[in-house]
């Protein structure tokens, strides 16, 4: 999904953030391409995230 | 004293110098007072201290030096200057995180591991520079433009920056830097040192600025393996202040340390090791790296990792996203004086929908797991640390004006590094030769959690056998038509 700088603005907007101009497409980006690799893995790997919780790796003791 | 007898022993490792200091054949006065000659010389150009310590460095040399006269040695680390990332607080010293918004900031304590450093003798010379808030992607630092001490028209990587300079330049016998998707291992490579990512909890990381919380780890930089080795000892073990370090035992990394490699299987990471885009001498460099260990006894397979390439965005939409959230309040207020690179960085991060973070976590856990089941199979994986070698500081600016940038400048750089960030697994990166130029080329040696042994039994080995870890640049000859010129803040 492209986003458009319209949308990024109004996003920032709900963080209280008020982008400059200068600087939305950069942001615009940025998010995109974030937003479009999280679509790809979610194809990729959607199913197996279903059966996995999200545990941060802070504490390592796994089997080794 | 002139420049070439302080490189005699200025270059020397930690662990020699350490040697010659509890010999009485070293004193740490002219030890520190050394680094601080050079650091006076060539880091107006190279740009690796942020803040030198010069007066309470001399002191602490003058006390350790007569601590060791009257018999009370502390340890292979006593009287050895060391630096480190100006992300890690020092009690009265400013910790300015690499960015003008925190240039006045002092705090009043010490980092946990700088107390342990100073606890085993060890001395502060300075804060060394970084990228805006330990984020890679600044454009323009506020406390000069690091520059590579092997040719400084080349980055010397981020965002540990200063870090990887220093011990490389001869100004201090290690550092300590700080490690989220490459930040100790991409400066070690591009200086020519060895960088260690430890294994996450193995060090507290308390007294450090450490917002992206499910990945920043504190390592050290130095110029040998067994250098490495002894700062982690010193700085590794549980620590009250920080919930998530380990209460393991800290084993004795410099004994375990040897000269073969019988036994253990190393799988090299096809993805990492040879995908598109990968510079020839790297790739040369790296096959006879492989052919060393190989030698040394080592069993070599290969494994493929196909999802790793899905940590660096993984990294940006949930590790980012924890540091943007801490920096949101600044960012609303003092918008201009954070770097450009730092301000949309960080404001994309802060715009990732949290259900988008919560799956990109539960990928993690996903990606994670395929690095954990290869590392069942093989006791460390390999690849060069990075695919190319040091580039002209402008290409390594993270421009990013088209999705090619980004693809270019934010992501393929980073292939081989961020896997094991998001991993949390310890990962090593030491020279493994150098360009026909003379620009350092870095291997990279993953290993299991907690293996920190295994990685530094392997990347001694290696060492051992490479003549890459003794070669020092010649500051007088590649700092040739800088050193004089005016100094600069920005590049």
């Amino acid at each position: 999904m492209e986003l458009t700088a319209a949308q990024v603005r109004e996003a920032a907007r709900v963080l209280d953030l008020d982008i400059p101009e200068a600087d939305i497409e950069n942001v615009r980006l940025r998010l995109t391409t974030m937003l479009a690799s999280m679509a790809e893995i979610e194809r990729t790997l959607g199913s197996k995230m279903d059966e996995t919780e999200p545990v941060p790796p802070v504490y390592p003791r796994e089997e080794f | 004293m002139s420049m070439s007898r302080m490189d005699d022993f200025v270059f020397l490792s930690a662990a020699r110098q350490g040697a010659l200091i509890r010999q009485r054949k070293l004193s740490p006065v002219d030890l520190v007072r050394a680094c601080i000659a050079r650091i006076e010389r060539y880091d107006p150009v190279l740009r690796a201290y942020i803040t030198l310590c010069a007066e309470s460095a001399m002191a602490e040399a003058r006390r350790a030096e007569q601590d060791v006269m009257a018999g009370n040695y502390r340890g292979p680390l006593h009287g050895i200057p060391f630096g480190v990332k100006d992300q890690l607080c020092t009690r009265g010293i400013r910790t300015t995180l690499g960015s003008k918004i925190k240039a006045d900031y002092v705090p009043d304590t010490d980092a946990t591991v700088i107390t342990r450093l100073k606890t085993a003798g060890a001395i502060l010379i300075g804060k060394e520079n970084l990228h805006e808030f330990g984020k890679g992607g600044t454009n323009v630092f506020p406390f000069g433009q690091p520059r590579n001490p092997w040719n400084p028209d080349r980055t010397p990587s981020s965002s540990s920056s200063g870090s990887g300079i220093a011990p490389a330049a001869g100004f201090s016998s290690g550092s300590l830097g700080e490690d989220t998707g490459g930040s100790i291992r991409g400066p070690a490579a591009a200086n020519g040192i060895v960088g260690l990512r430890p294994t996450f909890g193995r060090v507290s990381r308390c007294g450090g600025v450490m917002y992206a919380w499910t990945g920043d780890t504190i390592g050290p930089l130095t110029r040998t393996v067994e250098d490495n080795a002894l700062f982690l000892k010193v700085i590794a073990g549980h620590d009250a202040e920080d919930p998530l370090s380990s209460k393991r035992p800290v084993p004795d990394y410099p004994a375990a340390l040897g000269t073969d490699l019988k036994g253990l299987r190393l799988a090299v990471v096809k993805e990492m090791a040879w995908p598109q885009g990968v510079h020839p001498e790297v790739r040369q460099a790296f096959e006879q790296a492989l052919d060393v260990l190989r030698n040394l006894g080592a069993e070599l397979g290969e494994v493929s990792l196909p999802w790793a390439k899905h940590a660096i965005p993984l990294s940006m939409l949930t590790s980012d996203a924890d540091v943007a959230s801490m920096y949101l309040p600044l960012l609303r207020t003092r918008w201009h004086d954070f770097d450009v690179g730092t301000r949309t960085r960080m404001a994309a991060a802060a715009l990732v929908p949290a259900a988008v973070y919560s799956r990109a976590m539960r990928a993690r856990a996903v990606v994670r797991r395929q690095i954990l089941d290869a590392l069942n199979r093989y006791d460390a994986l390999l690849s060069p640390t990075n695919l190319k070698p040091p580039a002209l500081i402008d290409d390594a600016r993270e421009k990013v004006e088209s999705k090619a940038d980004i693809e270019q400048r934010l992501i393929l750089r980073r292939i081989s590094t961020h896997p094991f960030g998001v991993a949390n697994t310890p990962t090593l990166a030491l020279p493994m030769g150098f360009t026909g130029d003379d620009l350092p080329l870095s291997l990279q040696i993953a290993g299991r959690p907690f293996a920190e042994e295994t990685i530094y039994r392997i990347g001694h080995a290696f060492e051992k056998a490479t003549p890459w870890h003794a070669r020092h640049p010649d500051l007088e000859c590649t700092l040739t038509g800088f050193l004089g010129r005016p100094a600069t803040v920005a590049a």
